[in-house]
């Protein structure tokens, strides 16, 4: 899409002086075989590439490598704010695997990120094969539908805040006083009953879409002859699905499920404003908790640990992610 | 039942799904646009739900002359903008580099931003904190700018790795045998070429500056250094809500991203999404 309208033109001259491996510029024998051997071992772009990457490199290391590292130090150690860390080794690591509540926020967790995950993938594919069956204002839909996604989720968070609200909240008024379904209003965040199911909500509501946007692009790059040729063949709408959109979008459908998963298990901000993990540790999430330790209790180190025990699934998922990605891109 | 009857009910159910959907997706921001428009009054008492009578603009007035909302809306547009620059432009010739360029190393790289950019900051956040404390850079803008380039610069890369691959190489080639060098074909034909999705990953990774909320809830404890999802999450601390204004700053937090977004669409569309691939 981005070469078209492009005539080649021919370049200014001076462009050849200037930096970059393409051309041999140097003169004289010894320094070419140098530069040769250097671009033999190096790669035949290594001047401009290593210049490229640099600033990049230099970010990585300090923003993500370093902390990281600095990060499983910590988490060995007693570590308050302000004061100098004191190692313990495994005690934060042995200590968090018998607390109780650490182990609900493992519990909550799982159950938080497994439901969201699967109410989002049929959403979301119901958003898509919605936008595909040929509505009128296509696109038009399809950027409304896109808005959670694209909204702060700090807004999307308040807004539910203030529509779950229990006396003066819009769902109890439309539940009881509009379709009088309900006898009376619930404190859909208070109470431990409701209160999981009401912030998950909240996380496939703005999740969901990006499903659907991206099995609709995947969608959109299936053959039309396929469909075609399936339908020939006699084939109904859902052996369609089945047999011809399913296996079209496979890839797709595996890169968004685990991203999501990764997000959805460290959903912070959501949980943080709706409930700050109450009533009573019922949607009590382990980045939340990992935060309150952190900041309500000060305890670094075993915040860290907290964190860090999330670690191994997250790999595991981000690695397998990471090949699937890289195999979508090398079509 | 002939096929076009079917075809029908199919269509209609299509709409009828659809006309759920955009009712669940879309009223949340109704209704939050409308109590930005509601009298604190008509607020208590329950009275005409669903549309605001009369239309008041009060509780804008109260949000920007009482509240740090100005103030708020000016720190989230430094630090969206600043890091935003720092990640385009970092990001742009990495991108560039490990698309295109053969050096020894590349491979490994590509595998590292990818991997950075889906490690998730749930994890990193203490350990930053402790590193921008050390630094100095706790309770100012600064260490946000600095922080944000840890998200950013991986997802422009990526983005833009992409992006790049789709250009043909042939038309580096033909420039270089033109007598180009390297960094002229990227700068003369790669660059204006790639331009509008430097463009999208601009924008996108301005779109996730000014959403980002645990960084500057956790960098940032003086009020007047707030971002805007700081700020009116502060809101709700208190025991009486102020639903009227707070409504209002959503309101005003959530209309840059969505002109950002008309931009975008069309991108997102095409796939150039988070995931970003193929497929």
């Amino acid at each position: 899409m981005a070469t078209t309208g492009l005539s080649p033109s021919p370049l200014p001259s001076r462009e050849r002086a200037g930096l970059g491996g393409g051309f041999p510029a140097e003169t004289g024998a010894r320094p070419r075989t140098m530069a040769v051997e250097l671009r033999r071992i190096l790669g035949s772009d290594w001047r401009l590439g290593y210049l490229f990457i640099l600033p990049m490199v230099v970010l990585v290391l300090g923003l993500v490598a370093y902390p990281f590292c600095y990060a499983i130090y910590l988490s060995l150690t007693q570590k308050y704010v302000g004061l100098p860390p004191v190692f313990v080794g495994f005690e934060n690591y042995v200590r968090l695997a018998s607390d109780g509540f650490f182990q609900r926020a493992v519990a909550n967790s799982f159950v938080f990120t497994f439901a969201s995950v699967i109410f989002k993938l049929f959403l979301g594919m119901v958003m898509a094969l919605i936008l595909t069956s040929g509505i009128r204002f296509r696109s038009l839909f399809t950027g409304l539908l896109l808005i959670p996604w694209v909204a702060p989720t700090v807004v999307s968070a308040l807004n539910f805040l203030w529509i779950y609200d229990g006396s003066l909240g819009v769902l109890n008024y439309l539940l009881v006083k509009v379709f009088r379904i309900l006898p009376q209003g619930v404190g859909w965040l208070s109470e431990p009953g409701t209160a999981m199911a009401s912030v998950i909500f909240v996380n496939i509501w703005r999740g969901f879409p990006f499903f659907g946007i991206s099995f609709l692009a995947g969608m959109r790059a299936i053959p039309g002859e396929l469909y075609e040729a399936a339908a020939v063949d006699g084939a109904s709408v859902v052996q369609r699905f089945r047999y011809v959109t399913i296996p079209g979008i496979r890839n797709i459908m595996i890169i968004v499920i685990l991203l999501s998963t990764i997000w959805t298990f460290n959903d912070f901000a959501i949980v943080y404003i709706l409930t700050k993990g109450g009533p009573g540790g019922t949607t009590q999430v382990l980045p939340v908790f990992a935060y309150e330790m952190a900041f309500g209790a000060q305890r670094l180190g075993e915040a860290i640990a907290v964190a860090l025990y999330m670690l191994p699934p997250l790999a595991l998922l981000i690695i397998v992610l990471a090949r699937y990605m890289r195999k979508g891109r090398a079509r | 039942m002939t096929k076009t009857t079917v075809g029908r009910l199919q269509l209609g159910l299509s709409y009828g799904v659809l006309g759920l959907l955009l009712v669940m997706v879309l009223f949340p921001f109704y209704w939050m646009t409308i109590t930005s428009l509601k009298s604190e009054d008509q607020m208590r008492s329950l009275v005409s739900m669903f549309w605001p009578s009369p239309v008041v603009f009060e509780n804008y007035d109260q949000l920007l002359r009482k509240t740090d909302f100005t103030k708020w809306f000016a720190n989230s547009a430094i630090v969206a903008v600043s890091s935003t620059l720092l990640a385009t432009a970092v990001g742009t010739i990495g991108a560039y580099a490990l698309a295109r360029l053969r050096f020894r190393g590349r491979a490994f790289m590509s595998s590292a931003t990818l991997i950075t950019y889906l490690v998730p900051p749930s994890i990193l956040f203490i350990p930053l904190y402790a590193q921008i404390r050390a630094l100095g850079l706790s309770d100012s803008l600064a260490g946000l700018i600095a922080a944000y380039p840890s998200f950013t610069v991986p997802f422009v890369t990526w983005l833009l790795m992409g992006y790049f691959e789709s250009i043909p190489v042939e038309l580096e080639e033909s420039a270089m045998i033109d007598g180009a060098t390297r960094f002229g074909a990227f700068r003369r034909i790669i660059l204006p070429l790639a331009a509008p999705g430097v463009l999208a990953a601009a924008l996108y990774a301005f779109t996730q500056a000014w959403n980002e909320f645990l960084y500057a809830l956790v960098f940032i404890t003086d009020v007047k250094q707030r971002t805007l999802p700081v700020g009116l999450s502060g809101f709700i601390t208190g025991d009486v809500y102020g639903w009227g204004y707070l409504m209002a700053g959503a309101v005003l937090t959530t209309v840059p991203v969505i002109v950002v977004y008309i931009y975008l669409q069309k991108y997102m569309v095409e796939g150039l999404t988070a995931g970003s691939v193929k497929g």
